[in-house]
């Protein structure tokens, strides 16, 4: 055994796989139909009149805004999880049978956990609260979930032959604690059929805090799950898959050091900036605002050592999409963490608030970087799990392009929608009166709504061709041999 | 150091949960017991009320409309008194909302009506041309959970002794009382009689008989929310 | 020059002309002095120009230099990593901006003793010493024109840019009053405080026609709502009015004070009442507004009152 290369067992990564493709375009399709609504209010009756309650915008956001953090993206979590995990660990799932078990059944209570979420939202059961909708029955089942990860995560640490923890490893650590931590507290709730003695539906609840102390946890985990969801464990991914694809080594390790303490210490503190001018004390909010500032390095730390890493590279990015991928997946993240501070000074965010603004940040960050990402993930994934070449490099290049244009579309134009939006709410005429009533605002942003629907659509195209791609690299690309997957990923033509 | 740490993952995973965990305290503690004091004429649900609120979360309104009015000329003049932080003092969850593709609706009850939200949910477009809201056709004919509500109420004023059957201070000096009834079967009477208010100035015949037959739709327990909100 | 760079610069200058074409001719640029507009905007430029020129920088490292630096003894499944030194510039600003925070929480901000409500009063109070001065006489045109504008803003998402009610949603203004609105004051009497205070008007079996000296009948209230609908004009339903009615809203129709209200025109008083009671009728209710300031008030009297006389 110690002669030999270790036979890593990816039977659970695949599975995540699969879900990550899944939900992925699931979760995205329905996106593109709330763009669609938004441009065309007709679009929310498109399945009838009678399929309105499930169709119309309101029942389909928070279906979305779930099924992409928690469908697609935490499946892509998991699935990289179980992929790197063993190898810089240097220990398969398949010497521990306990461990094997752990990830399966890990695996098996997701898929319920996510068959609850679906049903039950499109019925119109939530708490309202952003990122943590789900009714107290799934949020034990979610807390089982993770619970269940965590076992399997510190149990495969525990047997690792490799001592020392690469930096992806202490990004996964992280994303573990941080979102246990959260989703605890900002989901505790009083189940009112127990607590009424047997009346009304049995699944609601009530939370446990009001009003304004409601709302600041509520946006301490708001913010910290972008943190722990949509940051840390994607750049525990770039960590491995950029320098891993590319053969570099990684530019700096006290770069990386300084920027993962760094974005422990800072995260947490930001959660402000979603609240400013509301009824929270103000130095809360100044705190929210300065701590804002002051992440954009340690954000920006890991994607510089990125980049860095790349150092004399370029015939790589200009030749390998895989590559492309992640060079553009941390430039957005870079854009989209100097967007973020720049939208939390007070005065900026005045106007940026409850606009479009944040919406176009919120996916030049989540379309740009962490989709971008996770594909670029999956695709280096794939002929290591499956022992094949991917299907093809060219139908890869023309997602990278159209995906390319969907972001920028998308970003441009709700960043023109939400401060033209911000400034007619405010605009006073020549009489001292609001010189807008609010449909004119509306009304206004019909073209921007329609390009973001188009942007979004593209985006959407380019998420079937990763599909296809996908699909025929498991079924009928070329087989490699071990010794072809040392670094560049082999790719069709 | 940090190279001990990442040879040891039990105190690696202890020094990032300090970390992380410092900010949260510092910054939900100090201010908790505080911020929840109600000001005066600030009223618990009542039973219909609450429905409504509930038809509210329900469909996501919070998606497209904020009840934040935040302290700028702009928003005063729009949407009235800028919100102070124990008028949220009975509102679990909070629905602050984070987008206005709609209109803040935090004072909503002060300048529309009964007859005009009938119209307007039915077909916003109708009343607001070019309105981009979805039309809410079904609301007129689902019933609305007045049993979970309650189920509520009773759950709040016994977690949280959320002052019902108690005498409130108003604004003006007198004393207000939202009464909790004693049985689920008086709640659902009491919802009845507030409904009949309700539909007394609507003019969707469906909904007065639904009503007349003692059944509530949705509609009308979410009216009773909307003209809540002062 | 390095065509990486120039693409940089394309990229700017285009994504800045597109957002300024597009922002500028939303009507918005804000007054002058509404500096919050033009920072957001500000932002939004900054955003792309630093990001655009840091990622070229390391664009052009990936192009031109190679990596080097001592590596480190371990090695995770072949990944290795160099011992570099940190980059300079991120480092400074690293340390710079920390060392701005504590200062900014702890003596920047305590020292100007922020407050979001007091910023707030004194936008207010600055806003009305602007406009109060500029509006305290003002001539029956410019009052029409701030009534019409904020008629837009506060009262057509009820009666409609038209005034015209939108197909019965609320009341048209361009009459005074359609015959089921009268005769459902008739029969059901009315209490809107039109005339500021709580003077009912009696319903249908309180109201005698002298004429007869019977209680109003069917016919006549269909009479008589006619007549007044149709603004007090032709013969038919006038002896009701004038054995009924005239008593308490005068032979005109035109009110008397503390008695009855006009029911003949739309007049600036009697528009005054029903924005500061609100109203309830045969259409729906109105709100009361309890928003708008006094000039406001007048300027939207006198627009109102306007429309029913084109
Ligand atoms: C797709 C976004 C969207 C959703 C979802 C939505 N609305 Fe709206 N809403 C709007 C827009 C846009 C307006 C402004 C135009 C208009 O008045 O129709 C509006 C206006 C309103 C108004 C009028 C407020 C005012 O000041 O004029 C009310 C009340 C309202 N919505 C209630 C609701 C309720 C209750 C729900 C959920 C059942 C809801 N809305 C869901 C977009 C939405
Ligand atoms: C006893 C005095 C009195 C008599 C008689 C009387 N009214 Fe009135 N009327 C009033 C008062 C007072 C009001 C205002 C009540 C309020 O504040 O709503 C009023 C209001 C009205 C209104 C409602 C105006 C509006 O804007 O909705 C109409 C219509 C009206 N009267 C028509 C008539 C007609 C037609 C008759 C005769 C058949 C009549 N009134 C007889 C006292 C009278
Ligand atoms: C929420 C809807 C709503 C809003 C907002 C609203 N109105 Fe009305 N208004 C009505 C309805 C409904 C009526 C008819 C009441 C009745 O049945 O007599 C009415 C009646 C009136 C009348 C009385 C007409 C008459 O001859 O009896 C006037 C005047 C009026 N509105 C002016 C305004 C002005 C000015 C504004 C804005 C500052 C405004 N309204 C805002 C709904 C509204
Ligand atoms: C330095 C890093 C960042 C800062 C300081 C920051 C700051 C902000 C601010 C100020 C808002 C707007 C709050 C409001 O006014 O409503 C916001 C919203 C948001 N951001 Fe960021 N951001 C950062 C990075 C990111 C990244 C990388 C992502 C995702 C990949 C992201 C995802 C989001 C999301 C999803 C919201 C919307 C929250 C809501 O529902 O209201 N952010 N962020
Ligand atoms: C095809 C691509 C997509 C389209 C067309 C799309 C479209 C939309 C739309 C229309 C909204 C509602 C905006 C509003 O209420 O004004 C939204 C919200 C949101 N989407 Fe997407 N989306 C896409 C992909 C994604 C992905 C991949 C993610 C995450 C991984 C994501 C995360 C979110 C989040 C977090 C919000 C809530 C933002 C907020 O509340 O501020 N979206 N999206
Ligand atoms: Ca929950
Ligand atoms: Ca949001
Ligand atoms: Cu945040």
């Amino acid at each position: 055994m110690e002669n030999r290369p270790l036979e890593y067992d990816y039977t659970v990564a695949k599975w995540f796989m699969l879900t990550t493709v899944v939900l992925g375009i699931v979760g995205m399709l329905v996106g593109v139909i709330l763009a669609w609504e938004m441009a065309f209010p007709a679009v929310n009756t498109i399945a009838g009149e009678g399929l309105a309650e499930y169709t119309n915008f309101s029942r389909l956001r928070p279906l979305h805004t779930d099924a992409v953090i928690f469908g697609f993206t935490l499946s892509g979590i998991f699935a990289t999880w179980y992929y790197i995990g063993q190898r810089v660990l240097k220990v398969s799932m398949a010497e521990s049978k306990f461990l094997m078990f752990l990830g399966k059944l890990h695996f098996a209570l997701y898929l319920l956990v996510v068959v609850a979420v679906v049903g039950s939202l499109l019925l119109g059961i939530t708490t309202s609260k952003e990122y943590a909708e789900f009714e107290w029955p799934i949020d034990i089942a979610v807390v089982v979930v993770w619970v269940i990860w965590g076992m399997g995560l510190f149990g495969l640490i525990g047997i690792r032959r490799e001592k020392s923890l690469y930096i992806s490893i202490w990004y996964y650590i992280a994303t573990f604690l941080g979102i246990a931590m959260l989703y605890l507290f900002n989901n505790m709730a009083i189940p009112t059929y127990f607590a009424s003695g047997g009346v009304g539906a049995w699944y609601h609840s009530v939370s446990m805090y009001s009003g304004t102390n409601d709302a600041l946890v509520q946006w301490w985990y708001g913010h910290n799950a972008v943190a722990f969801g949509f940051t840390v464990p994607i750049v525990a991914m770039i960590y491995y898959f950029l320098p891993k694809e590319s053969g570099q080594a990684v530019y700096s390790y006290k770069l990386s050091l300084l920027a993962f303490w760094g974005l422990m210490f800072v995260y947490l503190w930001a959660g402000g900036h979603h609240l400013l001018f509301s009824t929270v004390p103000d130095w809360m909010q100044t705190m929210g605002s300065v701590f804002s500032v002051v992440l954009i390095l340690p954000s920006w730390g890991s994607a510089i050592n990125m980049l860095l890493t790349m150092k004399g590279e370029w015939q790589q990015v200009a030749s390998s999409p895989l590559i492309k991928f992640m060079i553009l997946a941390s430039t957005f993240y870079m854009f989209s963490t100097l967007e973020g501070p720049i939208q939390a000074i007070k005065s900026v965010n005045a106007l940026a608030h409850f606009t479009d603004w944040i919406v176009g940040h919120v996916h030049d960050g989540v379309l740009g970087w962490v989709a971008f990402m996770i594909m670029a993930a999956l695709f280096h994934m794939a002929p290591r799990v499956f022992k094949r070449e991917i299907y093809s490099k060219s139908l890869m290049n023309t997602q990278f392009w159209i995906q390319t244009l969907g972001v920028i579309l998308y970003f441009t134009s709700m960043w023109i929608a939400g401060i033209t939006q911000g400034m007619m709410w405010r605009a006073h005429d020549e009489f001292g009166n609001l010189a807008y009533s609010f449909i004119d605002t509306v009304a206004v942003l019909h073209p921007y709504f329609t390009i973001r629907a188009v942007g979004g659509t593209l985006y959407l195209v380019g998420m079937f061709l990763f599909a296809y791609n996908m699909y025929k690299t498991m079924t009928s690309s070329r087989r490699v041999e071990e010794s072809e997957l040392q670094n560049a990923s082999p790719m069709g033509a | 150091m940090f190279h001990w740490l990442e040879k040891r993952p039990f105190f690696f995973a202890v020094a990032v949960f300090v970390v992380i965990a410092f900010a949260g305290l510092i910054e939900i503690l100090p201010n908790f017991a505080q911020a929840s004091r109600p000001v005066i004429g600030t009223k618990p649900y009542t039973t219909l009320e609450l429905a409504g609120r509930h038809v509210y979360i329900k469909n996501s309104c919070n998606a497209c409309h904020s009840q934040l009015i935040r302290p700028f000329k702009s928003e005063t003049d729009r949407y009235g008194h800028y919100s102070l932080s124990g008028e949220y003092a009975y509102d679990r969850p909070f629905l602050w909302g984070s987008k206005r593709t709609g209109p803040d609706l935090m004072r909503v009850g002060n300048y529309r009506t009964t007859d005009w939200h009938e119209n307007h949910m039915k077909d916003p477009a109708g009343v607001v041309p070019g309105s981009i809201m979805p039309a809410y056709r079904w609301m007129f004919k689902n019933t609305a959970d007045i049993d979970t509500a309650y189920a509520e109420q009773v759950t709040v004023n016994k977690a949280f002794a959320v002052p019902y059957n108690a005498e409130i201070p108003m604004a003006d000096g007198s004393k207000a009382t939202v009464a909790l009834a004693d049985t689920v079967e008086g709640a659902r009477a009491s919802a009845l009689e507030e409904a009949k208010v309700i539909t007394a100035d609507m003019k969707d015949q469906d909904v007065k008989d639904m009503v007349e037959a003692g059944q509530i739709p949705e509609i009308v327990a979410l009216i009773a929310y909307l003209n809540s909100l002062k | 020059m390095n065509k990486t760079v120039l693409a940089a610069i394309i990229v700017v200058i285009a994504m800045l002309g597109f957002t300024y074409v597009a922002v500028g001719s939303a009507g918005g640029m804000g007054g002058e002095g509404d500096w919050v507009n033009k920072l957001a905007v500000l932002g939004a430029v900054v955003l792309v120009i630093v990001t655009t020129f840091v990622v070229t920088k390391y664009v052009r490292q990936m192009q031109n230099d190679t990596a080097s630096g001592k590596l480190a003894d371990e090695n995770w499944d072949g990944i290795g990593e160099y011992k570099n030194e940190l980059p300079l510039g991120w480092a400074v600003i690293f340390l710079g901006s920390v060392i701005w925070a504590i200062w900014y929480f702890l003596a920047g901000y305590p020292v100007n003793a922020y407050s979001q409500i007091g910023e707030y009063n004194e936008e207010v109070a600055a806003h009305d010493a602007k406009f109060e001065a500029q509006f305290a006489n003002m001539d029956d045109a410019t009052l029409n024109a701030m009534g019409e504008s904020i008629f837009i803003v506060q009262c057509a998402p009820c009666h409609g840019l038209q005034a015209d009610g939108m197909a019965g949603k609320a009341a048209d203004l361009h009459v005074r009053l359609a015959e089921k609105s009268v005769k459902v004051a008739i029969v059901n009497g009315s209490n809107n405080n039109l005339l500021g205070t709580s003077m009912p008007m009696p319903d249908r079996n309180g109201l005698m026609n002298a004429n007869t000296n019977a209680l109003i009948t069917d016919a006549e209230i269909d009479a008589v709502s006619a007549y007044v609908a149709g603004g007090l004009k032709g013969t038919a339903g006038a002896d009701v009015f004038a054995g009924t009615c005239a008593a308490c809203h005068g032979a005109d129709g035109k009110g008397m004070e503390m008695v009855a209200p006009n029911i003949a025109e739309m007049s600036p008083a009697m528009v005054d009442m029903v924005l500061k009671h609100g109203k309830k009728g045969a259409i729906g209710a109105m709100p009361a507004f309890t928003n708008l300031t006094e000039v406001q008030f007048k300027a939207l009297d006198a627009y109102v009152s306007s429309l029913s006389k084109k």
